[in-house]
Parts: structure tokens; C-alpha cells; sequence
């Protein structure tokens, strides 16, 4: 008879005897009612091997009171999932692109990063998308000319190429229909393309857009890019010498920020682009006398274009000469007094509201007052794209019949931005500044998007040779009443 | 020859203002000619006195000699005292040098020609031109009184003539006995005089360090043994050895064992060891010898010579087996409360990077759970538990909660092994949680349990041998990547065991022609770790038959680099003892011989400080090189290997490691970081940090790749801030690129390793000492770095886990005599170097105050701050005994 301790996880177990003639497993037996470790699962170490089912002790050389050391446990034995995991690198290129949270980067072709920058700030729209998917590839209707056609094919099916693409797209088709609408973008300089004023490419770009998704019915409302970002103004011009006054509608894309030496802020931009002065006949004087001209907006927009005036022609220099003046602009936009009466009386309501929720999240739940406004948000755009582009009309003509229809408040959210850097419009280097769903700002410089901080973006208003803002686009807030 | 004083500074004592006032506005042309006028009254006495003398030695009475001799005698001892100007009495007799030396020469033997050339000795202290060596010839032919009664200059003077004469004769084959009798004299002349350093200056030029064992005393030997030790560091072989010899047996004559047990152990002489436990009788000690030896994580067997009693045996014997290192490294985790499990997130830090912080994607990214793994395994590494591996799966989740199935393949070797990295140390707690891998049906599953075994047990040994009894039977499965768990898993646990049974399973695997390359790439390295510096033949037999064996496309394949890296190992800092097979790997294959011969010079050179190796392998990166060539990687490591050692020679290998990045091709490029990991390891230098910082923003990824890891590397265990940062904004620079990011992970890993208690540092003992396990483990890892995208950014990322070999506690645990632990105040300070230095001078500064357990950073020192006890060891690092002081009165 020996005697043996063993030690078990913690624990050692005095004085446990072995009959050397009775095989190994009546050991381990014994060890099963110290320990409830199943004889199979009992892992004996002696001396730098295992003690097998059938040993032998007298083989092994066991001697009087020496340690054993066993290892094992009654758990339960880890089981693989029955649904494997699926990991990012299995899935195909396409669907990692959408894990990665924003699209890809389109390449250069040779001086076009104004048209690169302009799509990218586009394609940031969702409702853009979703219009332009709606655009039957057949359905060419009469007053839309070939070019346009496929024009706008050609900018559909680059959106899609780039949210399925991991890698940059180049936007060859895209370019030689752009060109081939605007023979004005062909212009060439030493054999090469020239670099061409941004601003003129969005116009023109949406101007078309708005002309082919125009819906066959050919209403004023249905116009889908105009229901985006049409601004209507009302504005009021007077002159000053006789007194005439008379007002005028008029529907623009986008407003105007004029840079003088007043101007430090978006804002003080804003009011300046909403006054002018102009010359025409008065029919009351019977010559051209000096008018004013003073508009409010009158509706507004889902999205809201605003360009900065930067680039001027110098008659001196013949050339256009750009304001590098810092104009700097507001992440959030609160344009409520460049509206016009009627539609202040429509807004002050769900500024309320907004303002009350606002408050309540801040006193209640301080903490998840940012989800909370982020889920409403995708709902607002998950229910727009629904109901497609009757629901968009609605709500931009303040519609207050249903309950819980989404309203207009006046205030936006910067989405996006679109850069100049350089002396000149038509030269230097156009980058757009894209906010993705997931709130995280990507610099899409050509091919390369890049992460960005928010405050970062705030930087871009100029003042030096830095990127600055010359485009901006603001997305509405609602609020559901 | 010394130059003529101003008179200024001669006209010393009582008539320096007369001197001054007569002489300042002169300019010194006048000074010359009016030296006599200048003279005060005493001066001019003086002289003339001294004139007389000479006179009248050269009279032919020989008692007005003797009385004129032994005046001048007089004369100038009595003026000996300092030497920043040339004494009174000697400057007089300048002028008359020639005249006595002429004299001498025709004088008869006598007394009276001894005592005129010992006065001429003396005088050829400052007369005889350089080389002559006169004053030791005068000596020599002189009286041969006390050496020490002409002043310390005059023996200073003396010892270094003696040093020139007797390598002149050595070369002449002439007899030295002479000298050695004027050795023995000014030897002990300088031990009584507190210039233990010109002693051994001294010895070490007529080689004869012995006679210094006759002359060490209770009160300088402590200052002479650190001189020996530290000049070591500087003398190539084999005088090195001869001087650690003879402060091993000073501090043995003395009693210190602790430090003889030091300086044993840097020899690697067991039978010093052996000496050391038998000479001492204190059982308090032996426990003491006991930790200063498992720290060294050497494997040592005490036999009943060391220690007659058996239980005591076992107590110690447990202690060199460090099975107390998990318990200790605990109470310190307690002490400095970081026993909260940190998760892979809280390291990353994400929310200090705005903006792009916001949820990640979906989808789990295997690359990033595994580097999560890896994150997690280190940042918790021996605290036994963490949020991953640990937490018991709750019923709702069920396994797909489990963390080790969001690991991808080959991904879950590394999940599982992982689990041996959080409990380690703690044997009987890892096999546990261990147990239920084992029972998998999933291969990667399996591989990794047993890694997890080898890791878990990582510098702990056991009679009962559960790593080898758990793995043995692995080495043989028909699954590669389980072998491969099995056989690393055997290399880590038993590293420098030297473990025949473990052998005689592994060699045949080298040489087995059906196995895979990798399975035999592990082997190799395997047995590199448990013959880590053992020189074994037929190991190395193996590993080279194994190398003759492959075929050509296999030597061009990046795991083949393990099997010289493995033979390298077997020679670890054993110098010379490397040839033989450095000769046999000339017979290589051409694509495997040039880094076979690199690795091999490295290993066997690692941590000698050898200026004459630093300057083959500087030479060999200076080479620009055909396409292809992959050797000049473990060159440039090599330089670091071997310079590591010291400080000296570490900033200048750090220097020339900056120009080899300027001028070197692609290949070295991508080694310097590394080289310059190695060089900090653990220790952020703020000049590497920035280099490092600067290359892992490189526009070769490899070259990024590289940096990164070894920022993590110099900042390993350390929570250093600025690294912390640096990595963090790396990981939101290099956020798309999955393998850069990756690294960066792997960094911010390694710098929380232990959440800041763990160093990865393989010196130890006041950087005397050097571990070679731990070094072998950190070489692995850049050997594997050097081919980051076959390796570990391909399916063999486990071999991050060779790391854990040099993972230690940083700490300083006080225990008492029961081995519990105990808290004391002791100053914590960075170290100050007091070689050479006299009295008794501050070893730290800029100290602060804390009580034990405390950590040390490295540079750092501690010292007890209070008299109560008295500490076993007087290196206070690791566990360290406290006893306590009898004559000590509470205040």
C-alpha cells in the first residue's frame, strides 16, 4: 500500500492510498469522489507523463508520499457556436465598404477635383439618391434632351458605384456626359485639361438634374431637386427717389454669401446677399433710377445650398481674383430672421417644440439627448424616403394637418462642405468635407477619403492658404408635431 | 614633463602676500629674469640650503654625504603634501638633477648610492622625460624604504612606469620578480589609502589581480569588488572572467554572499553557486540565494550539500521554482490596487481621439479581435482575470458570447493560449481554466490550450511536470498547428532547463523529412530555448543536419530563419565557444549561410559589450547589397545585442544605429527600430522615442510596421504617457490599414503590459545580471519581426507569446523572515554610478519615499529608509528578505 497526496487546483488531498496490484483507474475512481472530476476527464501527472487508464504502478515508480498533481474539471467542455461568426474579412469587397462607414473616393482624371468634389457633396443627399434611383433609364421623356438623359444616368450610376466600391471610382463615363452637356468644361490649357470653377459644375449640375427628374407630369411641385434645395425669395423692391414698390418672387438654388469688409460671419453674409441694389427704368420717372432690393426667404429648403462668394473678375488683372477673407460659418444655422413673415408665424410653432425637447433632454436625460435626436433624424429621412416626393412637398409648405407630420424649424445642420485652396477659381485644389450618417466627417480629397474631426471643419473659413469653405450645404432639422 | 609652475602659485603659505605684491604686473619674460630677486627670504634660504646639499653629496667625506643626503631627504618630505605644484624642494633641485645623476653613476656601491637614488627617484618625478622610466629605475637600484613616505604622487607616478616596464619586459621575456616586490608594496600602499582603483589598475596591468585577495580589508572591499565588477564590463575576454573571478572570491573571503552569489551567476559557474550555498550557513540567506536565482530564471537543483535538511530543501527548493511568484505579484497588484481587469477598449482610449471615436463597424473584424486578444492577454497578464477569457459564460449568451469564437482560425491558437497568459505563474489556477480547451474538437482550439499550458508555466517548475506531461504526448499529432502549440508550448515552460526527455522527443522531429517546415522551424527554436547558452552538441547536430536538410525553396521561406536562430540560442553569450559551429555553417547552402552567420555571431556575442564584434557586424550593413539578401537584418539586430549591455556602449550603437538608417538599404532600414527596441527594452529614452515616432509614419510600411512594435517595446510595461499617446493617434492615423493598425494594437499592449507592472527587460540586478531566457524570448520576437507580414501578420502570431519569457515583476517586495510580505519605507531614486568613487556616497537621487511593495523603473534604485531591519540582499530588487535589526532603538 502506498500513500499519496495529490493536489487538485487549489486544493491537496492528504493521504490517499494506492493498492499497486488494482490498474490505475481504481485510483482515479477514488479521485472521483474527492474531487467529482470524471475518471475520463482526470489528467494524473507523475513525474513529466500521464497516468494511463491501464498503468501499472510499479512501472511508474510511485514512492511513499510523494505529490501527484491532477488537472481537470467537470465543466462543461467549450462548444463552437452553432452559428459561426461571420468576420469583416470574409465578407465580399462590396459589403465591407458599407462596414467601413462611408463610401470610396473618386480619382483625379487630370484637373477634375471641382467635379469630384461636387459629386461627393452631392451624393451626400440621400433624397438625391433615392430620386435619381427613381429615374426610370427608359423613360426619357420628351422636354428632357439626350445630353441630360444621360447626364443623369451617368450620375446615378456613378452614386452607385460608389457605395459599392471599397477602392476609388473613376468617373470616366461621368466626365465625357459632363462634358459632352457642357462643352464648356473641355476647355483645354497646354494639351491638358483646365481646372474649372466648382460652383459653376454644382449649378449646372443640378440645374440639369432638376430639368430630367422633373416628373412627366410636368407640375411645378413635383421637381424633385427643386423641392431639395429650391429657396424661394420674396423680395421687395423699392426705390428710393420715387417711392415705387413692388415685389417679386424668385426661386434660386442656393444663397449667396457676399464677402466685404463687414462681413466677419456667415450670417452678416447672408443679410448683405439678401440686399442689392439695382438699376432700371422707373416707369414712374421715366429713366433708369437706383432701386433696392431687399428679400426674405419665403420657403425653405430641405437642403441649404450656400456659396460664398469668393472669386470676383478683377478688371485690372483680367482675371478672376479670389477673397481669402475668414468668413467663418456655424455648424448649426439658425436662419430665422431672413424669413419672411408669413413664414416666421408658420415656424415659431415648432421652434417651440423644438426648443422644449431640447430642454427636456438637457434637464431630464442629459446623456441621451444626442441619440435621441439621431434616431429622429433617420426616421425623418426614413419616412421622407417612403413616402418619396409628395411627403417632401407637404412638409415644405409647413403643412400642419396630420399630427405627427415632420415641420420646418429654420434651424440646419452643416453636412457638407466643399473646399478651395489655391489663389485662383480656376486653378488650386477643390476637397469636399462630407458628414456620414454615423456623424463622423470624411475629407474626400480625390481618391483618398480620410477621417476628420469635427472642429476641424470649422477651420475651413478662410483667412490663408489653408482649404476654405466656397461651398456649403445645410440640412433642415425637423421636428415632428 | 610637468611644466614650470608660475611662481605665483610656489610662493604658497606664509609669504605668499609678500610674493604677490612684488610680482603681479610683471609680464612672465620678466618673471624669468628676476626669478631670483622674486624670491622671498625663506624660498631663498631654502635654495640655498638645497645648494649646499648638492654640493657637498658630491663631497668626498661620506659622512658630510650622509648628513647632506639625508638633509635633502628631509627637505623634500616634508614637502611632499600636494601636487597641484611642483613641491619647493624638487623645483630647487631641477637645476642639479644632472649634476647628482652624473654623480650617482660614478659613486661606489653604497648605503649612500642607494639613498641618492632614491632621492633621485623622487626627483625623476618630475625631471626624467617621458619613457625613460628613471624614477623606477632609481627606485629599483635604491634603498627600497616605505614607498609611501615620498608621497602619493610619487606612487602613482611609479605604478604607472611599472605598468610600462613590465609590458616591456613580458615582451622581452625578462624577469619581473623586481617589479612584482614593488607591485606587492604599492598595492598595499594604495589599499590603506582609499585608491582601491589604482590597486587594481595596477594588478590588472602586471596581471596579477591575486595579490589583491592579501590586501582587500573589511572597510575597502565593497568598492574594490564594484571597480572589478564594473570594469568588466570594458575588458575583453578572457581578462573580464579573471576579474569577476576575483571579485567572486573577495566577496566570498568577506562573506558577502549575496553579491558573490551576483557575480557567480554573471560567470554562469554553477559550481561558484554551488560554493556559495555551501559556504553559508544561514538558512535566512539561502531563501534569499534562493529568489536572486529565480529571478535569474535559470533552472537549479539543490542537492542535500547545499542544504542538509530535506524540508528545508523543499522550501527553497519551491523558492528557486518560483511558486511564490504569482502570490507576490499579486500583492503587489493589490498593494498599488490595479486589480480591476482592464479591457481591450480601455487601453485603446478611443474617446480621447473625437471624432472618430464613434461606433465601430458592425461586424467583428477578425484581425482586430485578435489584436484585442493579444491586447488583452498582455494588459492582464498573471492577474488571473480580465473581461474576455475569464468571465463564466452566462446561459443567455451561451458559447456565441464566448470570446475565443470571435477569433478567426488560427486566430483561436492565440484566443486559448491567451488564458495562460492571464493566470500566469499560476499553475494550478491556468491548468484548471485550461482543462475545458482540452477537450476540444476544434484543432486551432486545441493548439492554443496547450501553448496556453507552456505559457502558463512560463519560469515556474514542478516536480510533477504538468507542461511536459500535458504536451508530450502532443509532439507527435497528425494536426501541424497543434504540434506546433505542443512544441512551443514545451520550448517556453521549459527554457533553459536543458531537459533531456524534451530533447530526445524533439530532435527526431528535425530531422524527420515528412514533417512540415513549420513543425520543424518550432522544433528548432523550441530546443534553441531549453539549451538556451548550453553550447550542447547534439542539439546543435541537430538543428544543423536539419539546415542541410531543406530544400532550396524552403530556405527561401521566412519561418526558415528560426533553425539558425535556434542554434544561435544554444550559444547565447558564450563567446568563443560559438567557432566550431560557426565553421560548419560555412558549409550552408548560400541563401541560408550569410544570416546563419549573422545570427550566430549576435547570439554568442549578446550582451559581452564587444567593441571588435559591434565593428564586424557595423561593417556587414555597411554592405550594399544585390536584391534578396536577408542577412544584414540580423546584423543590425545583432548590433544591439551585443551592445546592450552597457550604457556607454549602448548610446553609441544607438548613434551608429542613426547613421546606418541614413545611409543603409531597405532591409537594414527595417531592423533599426528594432535594433532600437532591443537597446530600450522597457526603457522609453526620450532621443529613441522620437526617432521611433518619426519612422512609424516611414512611407514603408514595414518600415511603420517595425517602429510601432518597438515603441511598444521601449514603453513595455511601463504606462508611459507620451508612448500611450503616440500610439493612440497612430491607431486613428493608420486606421484603414488593417495590418499597421494591427501593430499599433499589439504597441498599446505591450506599454500597459501588466498594467504597468511587468518589464520586459532581460538585465536585472542593477543591470549586471542578464537572464537569458528573457533575452532569448525578446530575440525570437524581433527575429520573427524581421518578416512581419509572413509571420505575424500571417498565422503564426503566437510568437508573440516568446515575449512572456521576459516578462518579470518590476517590483520590490519585502518579506520577512516567514516570507510573508511587509511594509517598510524605502526610498525609491534613480540610480547614481559611485564606481571609483571614495567614502560612502549617495547611491540614489531625486528620491521619493515609499512604502514596500513598490515598483522600480529602470534607472531606478531603492533603499531602505529605515534602520528597523536589514535586508538579506543588499541589490534591493525583487523579493528581498527583511530581518531584523538587533541593535535597532525605537526613537
Amino acid at each position: 500500500m502506498l500513500t499519496v497526496s495529490v493536489k487538485w487546483q487549489k486544493k491537496v488531498f492528504e493521504g490517499i492510498e494506492i493498492d499497486p496490484t488494482l490498474p490505475a483507474y481504481v485510483f482515479k475512481a477514488q479521485l472521483y469522489d474527492l474531487t467529482g472530476v470524471p475518471p475520463e476527464r482526470q489528467k494524473i501527472m507523475v513525474k513529466g507523463g500521464l497516468l494511463k487508464d491501464d498503468a501499472d504502478w510499479s512501472a511508474i515508480g510511485v514512492k511513499d508520499g510523494q505529490k501527484l498533481m491532477m488537472m481537470g474539471t467537470a465543466d462543461e467542455i467549450v462548444k463552437a457556436p452553432e452559428k459561426a461568426i461571420v468576420f469583416a474579412e470574409d465578407l465580399p469587397e462590396e459589403e465591407q465598404a458599407t462596414h467601413l462607414g462611408y463610401s470610396a473616393g473618386l480619382v483625379n482624371l487630370g484637373n477634375t477635383c471641382y467635379m469630384n468634389s461636387t459629386v461627393q457633396c452631392l451624393k451626400s443627399v440621400p433624397e438625391l439618391k433615392s430620386a435619381l434611383s427613381n429615374y426610370a433609364l427608359t423613360g426619357r421623356s420628351n422636354d428632357v434632351d439626350q445630353t441630360s438623359h444621360m447626364l443623369t444616368v451617368a450620375t446615378r450610376e456613378l452614386f452607385g458605384d460608389l457605395d459599392r466600391s471599397v477602392n476609388a471610382v473613376s468617373p470616366t463615363q461621368f466626365w465625357m456626359t459632363l462634358r459632352k452637356k457642357f462643352p464648356q468644361f473641355s476647355q483645354l490649357q497646354n494639351g491638358m485639361h483646365m481646372q474649372q470653377d466648382a460652383e459653376e459644375c454644382w449649378t449646372q449640375l443640378l440645374y440639369t438634374l432638376s430639368q430630367s427628374l422633373k416628373a412627366p407630369t410636368s407640375s411645378e411641385d413635383s421637381d424633385a431637386v427643386k423641392a431639395l434645395f429650391g429657396v424661394n425669395l420674396r423680395s421687395r423692391v423699392h426705390c428710393q427717389e420715387s417711392g415705387e414698390e413692388s415685389s417679386e418672387t424668385e426661386s434660386v438654388y442656393s444663397l449667396k454669401c457676399h464677402i466685404s469688409h463687414e462681413v466677419n460671419h456667415l450670417h452678416e453674409g447672408l443679410k448683405h446677399g439678401l440686399k442689392g441694389e439695382l438699376e432700371k427704368t422707373s416707369p414712374a420717372l421715366g429713366r433708369t433710377a437706383l432701386y433696392l432690393k431687399e428679400s426674405l426667404i419665403d420657403s425653405l429648403p430641405r437642403y441649404l445650398t450656400v456659396q460664398f462668394v469668393r472669386f470676383f473678375w478683377k478688371r485690372e488683372t483680367n482675371q478672376k481674383a479670389k477673397i481669402l477673407r475668414k468668413v467663418d460659418y456655424p455648424l448649426e444655422l439658425d436662419i430665422f430672421d431672413l424669413c419672411s413673415e408669413d413664414l416666421r408665424k408658420k415656424l415659431e410653432a415648432p421652434r417651440q417644440k423644438l426648443r422644449d425637447e431640447e430642454g427636456k433632454k438637457l434637464g431630464l436625460q442629459p446623456k441621451s439627448s444626442l441619440k435621441d435626436s439621431d434616431v429622429k433624424m433617420t426616421d425623418a429621412e426614413a419616412s421622407s424616403n417612403e413616402s418619396g416626393e409628395s411627403s417632401t412637398v407637404t412638409q415644405q409648405e409647413g403643412g400642419s394637418s396630420e399630427k405627427g407630420t415632420l415641420h420646418m424649424t429654420g434651424i440646419y445642420d452643416l453636412v457638407s462642405v466643399l473646399t478651395h485652396k489655391g489663389r485662383s477659381a480656376d486653378s488650386g485644389h477643390y476637397v469636399a468635407w462630407v458628414k456620414q450618417e454615423s456623424g463622423k466627417w470624411i475629407q474626400y480629397d480625390d481618391s483618398h477619403p480620410s477621417l476628420q474631426r469635427e472642429e476641424d471643419i470649422t477651420k475651413l473659413s478662410g483667412g490663408g492658404d489653408w482649404h476654405m469653405a466656397y461651398i456649403i450645404m445645410y440640412k433642415a432639422r425637423f421636428v415632428s408635431m | 614633463m610637468a611644466p614650470v609652475p608660475d611662481p605665483n602659485n610656489v610662493g604658497g603659505g606664509a609669504k605668499r602676500d609678500e610674493a604677490t605684491t612684488k610680482v603681479p604686473s610683471k609680464d612672465p619674460k620678466k618673471k624669468d629674469d628676476k626669478k631670483e630677486e622674486d624670491l622671498s627670504e625663506e624660498d631663498l634660504e631654502l635654495k640655498q640650503n638645497l645648494e649646499l646639499y648638492v654640493e657637498r653629496v658630491q663631497d668626498p667625506n661620506p659622512e658630510l654625504q650622509k648628513a647632506a643626503l639625508e638633509s635633502m631627504r628631509q627637505e623634500i618630505r616634508a614637502s611632499t603634501s600636494s601636487m597641484t605644484s611642483v613641491p619647493k624642494p624638487l623645483k630647487f633641485l631641477r637645476p642639479h638633477y644632472g649634476t647628482l645623476k652624473e654623480f650617482h653613476k660614478n659613486m661606489v656601491e653604497s648605503d649612500l648610492k642607494k639613498l641618492l637614488a632614491d632621492i633621485l627617484s623622487v626627483l625623476a618625478l618630475t625631471m626624467s622625460a617621458e619613457g625613460e622610466r628613471e624614477s623606477l629605475g632609481y627606485r629599483l637600484t635604491g634603498s627600497g624604504g616605505d614607498i609611501g613616505s615620498w608621497g602619493h604622487e610619487y606612487v602613482r607616478n611609479l605604478a604607472g612606469e611599472i605598468a610600462e616596464e613590465y609590458t616591456m619586459r613580458q615582451s622581452e621575456e625578462a624577469s619581473v620578480d623586481d617589479l612584482m616586490d614593488l607591485v606587492k608594496q604599492i598595492v598595499a600602499f594604495h589599499m590603506k589609502h582609499n585608491a582601491e582603483t589604482e590597486a587594481v589598475d595596477l594588478l590588472m596591468d602586471v596581471e596579477d589581480l591575486d595579490l589583491l585577495l592579501q590586501h582587500v580589508d573589511r572597510a575597502n572591499f565593497r568598492r574594490t569588488c564594484n571597480y572589478l565588477t564594473s570594469s568588466a564590463k570594458y575588458l575583453p575576454g578572457p581578462d573580464d572572467m579573471l576579474v569577476l573571478d576575483i571579485a567572486y572570491m573577495i566577496y566570498m573571503k568577506f562573506e558577502e554572499h549575496p553579491n558573490a552569489l551576483q557575480v557567480a551567476l554573471f560567470l554562469d559557474n554553477m559550481q561558484y553557486v554551488k560554493q556559495v550555498f555551501t559556504s553559508c550557513t544561514d538558512l535566512l540567506k539561502k531563501k534569499q540565494f534562493c529568489y536572486m536565482i529565480s529571478r535569474h530564471g535559470i533552472t537549479f537543483e539543490l542537492d542535500p550539500e547545499m542544504v542538509a535538511d530535506k524540508d528545508d530543501r523543499d522550501i527553497l527548493q519551491d523558492i528557486v521554482n518560483n511558486t511564490k511568484l504569482s502570490e507576490g505579484y499579486l500583492t503587489l497588484a493589490r498593494d498599488i490596487e490595479v486589480m480591476e481587469a482592464k479591457t481591450p477598449e480601455d487601453i485603446y482610449k478611443a474617446h480621447l481621439l473625437d471624432g472618430r471615436a464613434s461606433s465601430g463597424p458592425s461586424v467583428d473584424s477578425a484581425r482586430q479581435n485578435l489584436a484585442a486578444t493579444f491586447v488583452n492577454a498582455f494588459v492582464n497578464a498573471g492577474f488571473g482575470q480580465d473581461k474576455l477569457m475569464t468571465v463564466p459564460s452566462d446561459a443567455a449568451s451561451g458559447s456565441a458570447g464566448n470570446w475565443l469564437f470571435k477569433n478567426k482560425e488560427h486566430g483561436k491558437t492565440s484566443a486559448a493560449a491567451s488564458l495562460g497568459m492571464i493566470l500566469l505563474w499560476d499553475v494550478d489556477a491556468g491548468l484548471t481554466q485550461l482543462d475545458k480547451y482540452f477537450h476540444s474538437t476544434d484543432n486551432p482550439v486545441l493548439a492554443g490550450a496547450l501553448l496556453g499550458v507552456g505559457i502558463n508555466n512560463c519560469g515556474i517548475k514542478s516536480d510533477c511536470d504538468p507542461a511536459l506531461a500535458l504536451l508530450g504526448e502532443y509532439i507527435d499529432n497528425e494536426d501541424s498547428s497543434v504540434r506546433i502549440g505542443a512544441i512551443m508550448g514545451l520550448g517556453i515552460a521549459y527554457a533553459g532547463s536543458q531537459n533531456d526527455q524534451i530533447r530526445s522527443s524533439l530532435s527526431p522531429i528535425l530531422n524527420d523529412a515528412t514533417a512540415p517546415l513549420d513543425v520543424i522551424a518550432f522544433a528548432a527554436l523550441s530546443l534553441g530555448m531549453i539549451y538556451v547558452g548550453s553550447c550542447n552538441e547534439e542539439v546543435a547536430q541537430s538543428i544543423i543536419f536539419a539546415l542541410m536538410d531543406r530544400s532550396e525553396a524552403q530556405l527561401g521561406d521566412a519561418l526558415t530563419r528560426f533553425l539558425p536562430l535556434g542554434l544561435g540560442l544554444l550559444y547565447l553569450g558564450k563567446q568563443e565557444s560559438v567557432e566550431a559551429t560557426a565553421e560548419v555553417s560555412k558549409t550552408f547552402n548560400e541563401k541560408i549561410r550569410k544570416y546563419c552567420d549573422m545570427t550566430l555571431l549576435s547570439c554568442a556575442y549578446a550582451g559581452t559589450g564587444n567593441v571588435l564584434k559591434v565593428q564586424d557586424l557595423l561593417a556587414q550593413c555597411g554592405e550594399h547589397l544585390e536584391k534578396g539578401d536577408i542577412h544584414q537584418g540580423p546584423a543590425v539586430l545583432g548590433l544591439a545585442m551585443v551592445a546592450m549591455s552597457e550604457e556607454l556602449g549602448l548610446d553609441m550603437a544607438i548613434r551608429s544605429l542613426e547613421r546606418v538608417l541614413q545611409y543603409g538599404e531597405q532591409n537594414i532600414r527595417r531592423a533599426v527600430p528594432l535594433a532600437l527596441g532591443l537597446l530600450c527594452i522597457s526603457n522609453p529614452k526620450v532621443n529613441v522615442m522620437d526617432t521611433l515616432s518619426r519612422l512609424s509614419h516611414d512611407t514603408d510600411s514595414e518600415v511603420a510596421m517595425a517602429a510601432i512594435i518597438s515603441l511598444g517595446l521601449i514603453g513595455a510595461g511601463t504606462n508611459n504617457a507620451r508612448i500611450a499617446g503616440m500610439l493612440r493617434n497612430l491607431s486613428s492615423y493608420y486606421y484603414k490599414d488593417a495590418s499597421l493598425l494591427f501593430c499599433v494594437r499589439i504597441a498599446q499592449g505591450f506599454v500597459h503590459m501588466g498594467k504597468g507592472l511587468l518589464t520586459l527587460s532581460p538585465f536585472h540586478s542593477e543591470r549586471l545580471l542578464l537572464s537569458p531566457t528573457a533575452l532569448a524570448g525578446i530575440v525570437t520576437l524581433l527575429h520573427a519581426c524581421l518578416d512581419m507580414k509572413s509571420i505575424i501578420l500571417g498565422k503564426y502570431h503566437y510568437v508573440l507569446y516568446f515575449l512572456v519569457l521576459a516578462m518579470q515583476p518590476r517590483m520590490m517586495l519585502t518579506v520577512d523572515e516567514n516570507l510573508k510580505p511587509i511594509s517598510v519605507p524605502v526610498r525609491v531614486g534613480q540610480a547614481v554610478d559611485v564606481v571609483g568613487q571614495a567614502g560612502r556616497p549617495k547611491t540614489i537621487t531625486g528620491f521619493q519615499t515609499h512604502s514596500t511593495p513598490v515598483l522600480l523603473a529602470a534607472g531606478e534604485r531603492a533603499e531602505l529608509a529605515t534602520d528597523k531591519y536589514i535586508p538579506l540582499s543588499p541589490i534591493l530588487e525583487g523579493f528581498i528578505i527583511l530581518k531584523e535589526n538587533p541593535d535597532y532603538r525605537e526613537e
